[in-house]
């Protein structure tokens, strides 16, 4: 079983096991106060979930059991059951074996349940025939339905067959419909989800779950989309029947909850918020299972002794935690980090050597639980890749191609919050792979590649990064196309332009305002876009490039930090003050003699390598009043012409979109794990820097923004050097 | 309106007999250059020793920077640099050395001003003392404040008692109206 089916397995466990410790509790409810139609309606709503979900897995033994719990609480609704003291007895053993048959999936017991099933069904035919004797071909139908479970298809008769109950509720069903589904939407959230994921895992990957979602609200009959493609097939009457129903009563259900069950609603909510968060990397969320569930247990383990049954009480493995939850506990880590580097830090001071080693086995534990904290926000990057097949197959109708998705590395692990923030920037990028990229089918054909294109999307680790590439087989990006566009757009003058190297033409795809789309379409082309993507990535610590051939396609390569909360960074002084550049732009240190240092036009240059690189004097751009000077004459050369020319000096060189730079700093310290926090209003809005952090010593320590200095940097150089040209 | 809220508990605690009509108003009292400035004590959060400010480039000149206050970090503001109150003397010294040191000697305490969405930390030279008003001490009337040479919207209202006058600024609203800039644009 692939990892993803087993992640839906235990997601249905985990809610199965909630829905029938629900069941047992409702169940005892309603038997001590047979007159709370809430619990019936709940009961009701619960069965059908379950088997919707179980019917989704293909957990066949689960579907049925429930859905002939399902049908004899239709009749106890419609009051064609007594609720008599046989009757739970029954439903207590039906709900029992369905809780063993849940413990089965994990066990692979074989568990037989016929015996309840023949039994309810047989107070079901005993209700319908009394309360339905003209309708008498019904019955049969239903029940070789309910027995024969699965793969028949739909009985026309059952179909035409006229339904008095139905019938009767007609025009006002009409009406409810629309105001159903949302109440039963937010009633079923939890649940509704898992039968949305399971339909999807087993429905062509073409049909997304929001197609279903909107039939469902528009049209009167939308579970049988839904159900068509899942494994038991159904008659499309009653599910409908069954739907419009419960309706109304769950609407008053939602407003009133009775009190045994306001515990499980708060909780619901509580998912429910989660949901709402999670919204833009849907199916990523963690398993479930309530916090209050002790509490629900010590519930449950009352009702067990009352029923006197003789069994043992389910524990599901999982639990389900609120997003701000675990950003809570990651703050209060990232807090005790700080501290525990406060007394190293003291301790150094006073004592060296062996007292340090007293701190050892502090700082060993302390990073193991820092780790652990951030494991646990971890999730698979396929959770967010695999939406992209409907991204992909949207677009490509649109443009009239055809294009199919590769997904490599989906198992790469990486922060939630990462992929929150880079989702909107990687469906624009795959957008733009079918948009721009991919041909249409028949100059594909005349290229003498294949009809349908590929987009892929891989993901790999590379040290403590998260490599993310989204490549296609189409056009790749002509240079000559964006040199022109380039002088065009008065980025540049034509004669620099022409002196661009291929790589830095194509850095241009990223200037704000840039678009390549030789026209404006529905999907791409309005000039926002790969300059947003590129802030995103740099906002969470990352970097951006690409690749392209002509004729074979292109390739953008983003390079991620797979935990924002900690990052590696090299310290530095710059006067008293301690400063940081993020390690992920660091490429190397080194040390430069003054005359080493060259001035050309505006600015500084170095060798490094076999290159010469740009150099800058962080104290020159620190210190200016307003980021404006930097076109002021010799604005960067104040610094140096201060120093003696036999100095030293630090210089790092920062690599941001291959580009080099080299800083010249104070002192370099030492390269250090980091917490970074962003600084907080209201000096939110300060460009070079990226947040904050407080060292061991409680001194601040500032993090400055190497992409920004680098856009910067480029920026006025590429403005002097059309000021000189003019 | 916080102010409003405030004194509804002030009210409410008020036990000394005093029977007053009036509601009693408590603000915390501090000296910015030669005048004596108030705040509403239910925006201060603490007071605590100025600690080692570290400078943010690209600021205005009373963004002093930020600091390290009990494991956050936030933004401390010097007002008698925005107000134009620095006197001569502290100008002087200013204008020789630019080190943190010398203004942190004359800048001992910070009062950290607590918001909804943020804190900020004002600069201020001795331990401000608490300081109850009625709340008709307060003079809020237009005529006053426009005359002064602060933003409209700095001022709450300004106290007369004996021989003292208290400015009540609201430091909140100065900055949403923008009345404190956080980037040289």
């Amino acid at each position: 079983m692939s990892s993803k089916e087993e992640e839906y397995k235990e997601m249905f466990l985990s809610e199965a096991l909630q829905n029938y410790e629900q069941l047992n509790e409702l169940f005892t409810v309603l038997e001590k106060d047979k007159d709370d139609t809430e619990a019936i309606d709940s009961i009701f709503r619960i069965t059908h979930t379950l088997k919707g979900n179980a019917m989704g897995m293909g957990f066949e033994a689960i579907a049925e059991l429930s859905h002939v719990m399902e049908d004899v609480f239709s009749e106890v609704k419609e009051g064609n059951i007594k609720l008599s003291k046989s009757l739970f007895d029954n439903m207590f053993k039906a709900n029992d074996k369905l809780g063993t048959l849940i413990d089965a999936l994990t066990t692979d017991e074989k568990v037989s349940y016929k015996g309840i099933l023949t039994k309810l069904n047989v107070i079901l035919r005993k209700a319908r025939e009394k309360n339905q004797p003209k309708d008498e071909a019904e019955t049969p139908d239903t029940n070789e339905k309910i027995k024969g479970t699965t793969q028949e298809p739909v009985v026309p008769e059952t179909e035409s067959q006229p339904e008095p109950e139905p019938e009767k509720a007609n025009e006002p069903q009409e009406d409810t419909v629309s105001e159903t589904d949302t109440s039963t939407e937010s009633g079923k959230k939890p649940f509704g989800k898992l039968g949305e994921m399971t339909a999807r895992l087993f429905k062509s990957t073409k049909q997304s779950e929001e197609e279903t979602d909107s039939d469902i609200s528009t049209e009167p009959e939308p579970e049988s989309s839904v159900e068509s493609t899942q494994p038991v097939s159904e008659t499309p009457m009653e599910t409908e029947e069954v739907e419009n129903e419960q309706s109304p009563d769950i609407v008053e259900e939602e407003q009133e909850l009775p009190e045994p069950y306001f515990e499980n609603n708060v909780v619901e909510e509580e998912v429910e918020k989660v949901v709402e968060e999670e919204k833009d990397i849907e199916p990523e969320e963690e398993q479930v299972e309530e916090e209050d569930e002790i509490e629900e247990k010590e519930v449950e383990e009352e009702i067990e002794e009352e029923s006197a049954t003789q069994r043992k009480i389910a524990f599901s493995d999982v639990v389900q935690i609120p997003i701000r939850k675990l950003d809570a506990l990651m703050n209060q880590v990232e807090q005790l980090i700080i501290e525990r580097d406060r007394l190293m830090a003291i301790s150094d001071i006073d004592i060296n050597g062996r007292s340090n080693s007293d701190f050892t086995s502090l700082q060993r534990i302390t990073s193991d639980l820092q780790y652990s904290v951030m494991d646990v926000r971890l999730v698979q990057i396929g959770f967010l890749f695999k939406k992209f097949h409907r991204v992909i197959r949207d677009v490509a109708s649109i443009e009239s191609k055809q294009v199919s998705l590769v997904l490599k590395g989906t198992d790469v692990e990486i922060d939630r919050n990462i992929l929150k923030i880079m989702s909107d920037s990687l469906v624009h990028l795959v957008r733009n792979s079918v948009s721009h990229g991919i041909e249409d089918a028949q100059t594909r054909k005349q290229r003498g590649k294949p009809e349908e294109g590929v987009v892929t999307l891989n993901a790999r680790n590379e040290k403590d990064n998260v490599i993310v590439e989204i490549s296609d087989d189409g056009n790749g990006i002509e240079t000559e196309i964006i040199r022109k566009k380039i002088v065009e757009k008065g980025l540049l003058n034509k004669e620099l332009a022409d002196q661009l190297s291929e790589n830095e033409v194509l850095l241009y795809i990223f200037e704000p305002g840039f678009s390549n789309a030789e026209k404006i379409t529905e999907v791409s082309g309005r000039g926002v876009g790969m300059d947003v993507v590129k802030r995103a990535t740099e906002s969470i610590g990352g970097q951006i490039s690409v690749e392209t051939e002509v004729g074979k396609g292109s390739t953008i390569i983003l390079k991620l930090p797979s935990s924002m909360a900690v990052k590696g960074a090299l310290l530095f002084l710059l006067g008293k003050q301690e400063f940081a550049f993020a390690l992920t732009y660091t490429e190397a240190v080194i040390s430069l003699y003054k005359h080493e240092i060259y001035m050309i036009n505006s600015g500084l240059m170095c060798k490094y390598l076999d290159k010469t690189i740009s150099v800058i004097f962080l104290e020159d751009l620190l210190s200016m009043d307003c980021l404006d000077e930097i076109s002021d004459e010799g604005a960067f050369h104040n610094t140096y012409h201060k120093i003696e020319d036999d100095q030293k000096l630090d210089v790092i060189v920062v690599s941001h979109s291959d580009r080099f730079i080299g800083i010249v700093v104070d002192k370099l310290l030492q390269q250090k794990e980091i917490v970074e926090k962003t600084i907080s209003k209201p000096l939110d809005n300060v460009k070079l820097l990226t947040g904050t952090t407080i060292l061991g010593n409680g001194n601040v320590c500032l993090v400055v923004d190497a992409a920004a200095i680098a856009d910067i940097l480029f920026k006025s150089t590429n403005k002097s050097k059309i000021m000189e040209m003019v | 309106m916080e102010l409003e809220t405030h004194n509804e508990v002030l009210k409410k605690s008020e036990t000394n007999g005093n029977a007053v009509t009036d509601e009693k108003i408590l603000l915390i009292v501090f000296k910015l250059g030669e005048s004596e400035y108030a705040l509403s004590i239910d925006q201060i959060k603490e007071v605590v020793l100025t600690p080692r400010i570290s400078e943010i480039p690209q600021t205005p000149p009373y963004i002093k920077g930020v600091a390290n206050i009990r494991g956050t970090v936030i933004s401390i503001i010097d007002l008698e640099a925005r107000f134009g109150l620095k006197s001569k003397k502290e100008k002087a010294v200013v204008d020789e050395s630019n080190s943190v040191e010398e203004e942190e000697e004359s800048s001992n305490y910070t009062l950290v001003i607590e918001s909804d969405e943020y804190k900020i930390g004002i600069l201020v030279k001795e331990v401000p003392n608490t300081f109850s008003v009625n709340r008709s001490e307060i003079d809020s009337s237009a005529g006053i404040i426009r005359h002064s040479s602060l933003d409209e919207n700095a001022i709450n209202g300004i106290v007369k008692i004996d021989e003292r006058m208290i400015i009540l600024i609201n430091i909140l609203s100065m900055m949403e109206t923008g009345g404190l800039k956080t980037t040289n644009e």
